[in-house]
């Protein structure tokens, strides 16, 4: 354990520019939700009707928590929010763990740092603490935003400990992973793994009869009930289960070599299939499965929205100030909040084209790209290779998104015909997300340096727009440069084909311009 | 120039700046089909830069380049079916394996040897069915050099192809380069290690700070070279110091070291072994001395 403290110093140093963004998220989520939440629910009969009609609606129990916790508006907020806030303390203890136990010993840096005067475990000691301190100010954070917004005390405190609790558990079941695996890839998998399994066991059982949640980590900390029964013997089991699982990472930690894990990386292919043999093949195989995440990611987004679709009319007859963000008003309630989900789908699938796109990039800096194009690929293919990813991916992923929405809002409605009619309204946002690509691809071409930064403000700008411009009271002009503000907001809006034929053919001449740049430029910087 | 009927490279006085950074500063270059030319210099001083502009990568901002008979800018995928490139900085697909990476970039140049693919990663000891993640730098370049080596190409452009490589796996590159020049191929060899441009090389460039400082055959350039010598004698050494062509002499009794122009090599030879020679190591002089030696401070400045 030699040299702990001060390698935890140094991993401190490491972590300091990454670490306050996660803990900041974790007071944005919970303080964005507190605020809402008491504003929407702040009287008892609001509390009441929601009770109501939340309590009878499986899917929002499934995508929450426990229905128990209506009993009082704190506990509404952690029901809310809970998951949430624990899938980010999960993926924040993945990654410190990660990144500090086997991603270091990938890299060779571990050798480094053992070679300095460190005592074996010292390492995996100064992560896991690392982890702590982090849980522990998230903790301190969520009870400091919940006292903050008005929360009380005692309630506040236990919802800490529980967000503590999770993320506890998932520092040390990385810790642990860490030592099974060779490749920080395959850790990072297992724990997203558990973490997808946590989540689901306590959907199923929050919808059940409670007793698959009681496996669940999350579960763990829902069940803690803040505000809503103050058990706080129930994180006695994210405790123990955490000490149990770092105890099984230092016992491992013995019975392996530096670098080698418990199980080998599985091999691969000794040739490459008929398949793999040009530019698109390459970059399709590449990108499946950050494509097959973010169609997932935008399935399950669906599926969310689309369970609450129908719910949406009754929320909307009791609580009118509601009507004010549905640009509709409450004549057309259910089309209008069709439109702004799929408005916010678009949004995600614009920032899935500009993450594919801006792959070409990577490709690019990491010298990849330089070995393609010293064969016969030329410049043209290699690029259209990428972007062929990315222009039938962001219209995979507003599938994906239609799918979702129009399965769960068609179950609650008992009406099959909503899956199609609802991946239609979202192919309507197809050239408005391609038009964002073709920005992409215009910044890649012409200055490759700042195109990372460039594109992705251009996501962060259509996004204030769509979300905030009402709220905020933008002004009009300011608007404009947002393809999503041009676009027909289907289904509210009839669909006519001039704007999309006029907004494809802008994100074309993008491409064009983009490539014009690209054929200029040297590649590789 | 023209000591062959048509240059497979022919570089002249290209200049590439990056920003302030004068990576090429007026180079030139001939290499003539068939040979081995080993294109050596010290870090930084535009080899990779120069095959970049080869490759029609990099644009130059003056100055004329012909490869294999064309313009590497304007013509560069035709161009590229007829030559394979190592890269200096290997970098790969981390979830593809090194027997798949092998196989695209043939298929991508237009088709390779399946037989000779086979060979090769025999010769080279590598595990084809590894992820390239867990490959290391020697690893990962014995996956470049293979897909090179593998193909049909007239022309290869290799950048400091075994800086990851042990002495076995070098010897095995060796072997491979010298069959290619058997075959009548065309090898531009960037290399900071003098040793193996000497082993493998026709004729020779040196590039300081991106400009030809002398080309030639090994023979022409013997006169830039010198070997240190340590011997260890049985009777006192006497009678260096001072000899023609023997530098920084350091004598203690029955050992001497010293530095000795190669040329000269063969009569210190002679003068040393009626002492009794008891034991004797010679090293060449790494490339960093040479230009040391022979560009003075304003070399070591820059
Ligand atoms: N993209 C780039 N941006 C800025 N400077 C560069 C870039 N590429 C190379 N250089 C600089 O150009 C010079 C030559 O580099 P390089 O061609 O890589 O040399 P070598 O391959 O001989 O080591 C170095 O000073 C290097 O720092
Ligand atoms: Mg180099």
């Amino acid at each position: 354990m030699t040299g702990t403290a001060r390698l935890l110093g140094f991993l401190l140093r490491r972590e300091r520019l990454s670490l306050p963004w996660w803990l900041a998220g974790v007071t944005l989520l919970l303080f964005v939700q507190s605020t809402q939440s008491q504003e929407l629910y702040g009287t008892a009969a609001e509390l009441e009707t929601l009770r109501q009609t939340i309590g009878a609606n499986t899917a929002v129990i499934a995508m929450s928590g426990p229905p128990e916790l209506l009993r009082s508006i704190g506990g509404e907020i952690v029901f809310e929010i809970f998951g949430f806030l624990a899938i980010v303390v999960a993926l924040m203890n993945m990654f410190l763990v990660g990144r500090h136990t086997r991603a270091d010993e990938e890299s060779g840096r571990a050798e480094l740092i053992r070679s300095a005067r460190v005592g074996r475990r010292a390492p995996l000691a100064a992560a896991l603490l690392l982890a702590g301190l982090a849980d522990v100010a998230a903790g301190l954070l969520v009870f400091a935003v919940a006292v903050g917004t008005g929360l009380p005390i005692a309630g506040s405190a236990l919802f800490g400990a529980a967000v503590t609790g999770v993320g506890l558990f998932f520092g040390a079941a990385t810790a642990a992973a860490a030592q099974v695996f060779e490749s920080t890839r395959a850790v990072y998998g297992t724990v997203a793994a558990l973490l997808g399994a946590a989540f689901a066991l306590r959907a199923a059982g929050d919808v059940g009869d409670g007793t698959l949640s009681w496996a669940s980590p999350i579960g763990w900390g829902q069940r803690a009930y803040p505000f809503a029964g103050d058990r706080w013997w129930a994180l006695l089991l994210p405790v123990a289960a955490a000490v149990l699982l770092g105890a099984v990472a230092v016992a491992l930690l013995a019975r392996r070599d530096l670098g080698a894990g418990l199980v080998a990386t599985r091999l691969g292919r000794a040739q490459a299939s008929a398949v793999l043999r040009g530019p698109y093949a390459l970059a399709w195989r590449l990108q499946r499965g950050s494509l097959a995440g973010w169609a997932a990611g935008l399935f399950l987004a669906g599926v969310a929205y689309g369970s609450i679709a129908e719910s949406i009319q009754d929320y909307v007859r009791d609580n009118p100030e509601i009507a004010q963000f549905l640009t509709g008003g409450a004549d057309d309630i259910i089309n209008a909040y069709l439109a702004v989900t799929a408005g916010m789908a678009a949004l995600l699938a614009a920032a899935y084209g500009v993450s594919s796109v801006l792959r070409a990039r990577t490709e690019e800096t990491s010298g990849r790209a330089e070995v393609v194009l010293a064969t016969a690929t030329s410049r043209w293919t290699w690029l259209a290779g990428q972007l062929s990813v990315a222009v039938l991916g962001t219209v995979l992923t507003l599938v994906a998104f239609g799918i979702g929405e129009g399965f769960a809002y068609g179950m609650s409605v008992s009406d099959p015909g909503q899956v199609p009619r609802l991946v239609g309204v979202a192919l309507a946002y197809v050239p408005a997300v391609w038009l964002v690509v073709g920005v992409t691809v215009l910044a890649f071409g012409w200055l490759p340096r700042p195109a990372t930064i460039v594109a992705w403000a251009v996501i962060a700008y259509c996004a204030v727009i769509t979300l905030f411009a009402d709220s905020f009271g933008l002004p009009g002009w300011s608007r404009q440069a947002s393809p999503f503000v041009h676009t027909p907001q289907v289904p509210l809006d009839a669909a006519t084909a001039p704007p999309f034929a006029l907004l494809t053919l802008i994100a074309a001449a993008l491409v064009a311009a983009g490539y014009a740049g690209l054929r200029r430029r040297d590649v590789g910087y | 120039m023209g000591t062959s009927p048509q240059a497979a490279i022919e570089i002249t006085a290209v200049h590439k700046s990056f920003g302030v950074t004068k990576a090429l500063d007026g180079l030139d270059l001939t290499v003539a089909e068939g040979e081995v030319h080993g294109f050596l210099g010290p870090n930084g001083s535009g080899k990779t830069t120069a095959i970049r502009v080869l490759l029609g990568l990099l644009r130059p901002d003056a100055g004329q380049v012909r490869l294999l008979g064309g313009d590497p800018w304007r013509d560069a995928d035709t161009l590229h079916r007829r030559l394979a490139y190592v890269p200096g900085d290997v970098t790969l697909w981390p979830g593809i394996t090194g027997g798949e990476v092998i196989d695209l970039l043939g298929r991508l140049r237009g088709g390779a040897d399946r037989r000779r693919r086979d060979d090769l990663l025999e010769r080279f000891d590598l595990d084809p069915r590894k992820k390239a993640r867990t490959y290391s730098k020697g690893n990962r370049q014995k996956v470049a050099l293979i897909a090179a080596l593998a193909s049909d190409a007239e022309l290869l452009l290799l950048d400091e192809p075994t800086s990851g490589l042990d002495p076995l796996m070098e010897a095995v590159f060796q072997q491979c380069v010298h069959e290619i020049k058997d075959q009548g191929r065309t090898v531009l060899l960037s290399s900071h290690i003098l040793a193996e441009v000497e082993a493998l090389c026709d004729r020779v460039s040196i590039i300081r700070l991106g400009r030809t400082v002398e080309t030639g055959t090994l023979g022409e350039l013997r006169h830039l070279t010198r070997t240190s010598i340590a011997v260890e004698t049985s009777r006192p050494v006497t009678g260096l110091t001072g000899m023609a062509g023997v530098h920084d002499v350091v004598i203690a009794d029955h050992h001497a070291r010293f530095d000795v122009d190669t040329a000269r090599l063969d009569t210190v030879i002679r003068e040393l072994a009626p002492l009794g020679v008891r034991s004797l190591t010679s090293s060449p002089p790494t490339l960093e001395e040479l230009f040391l030696r022979h560009y003075g401070e304003d070399g070591a400045a820059s």
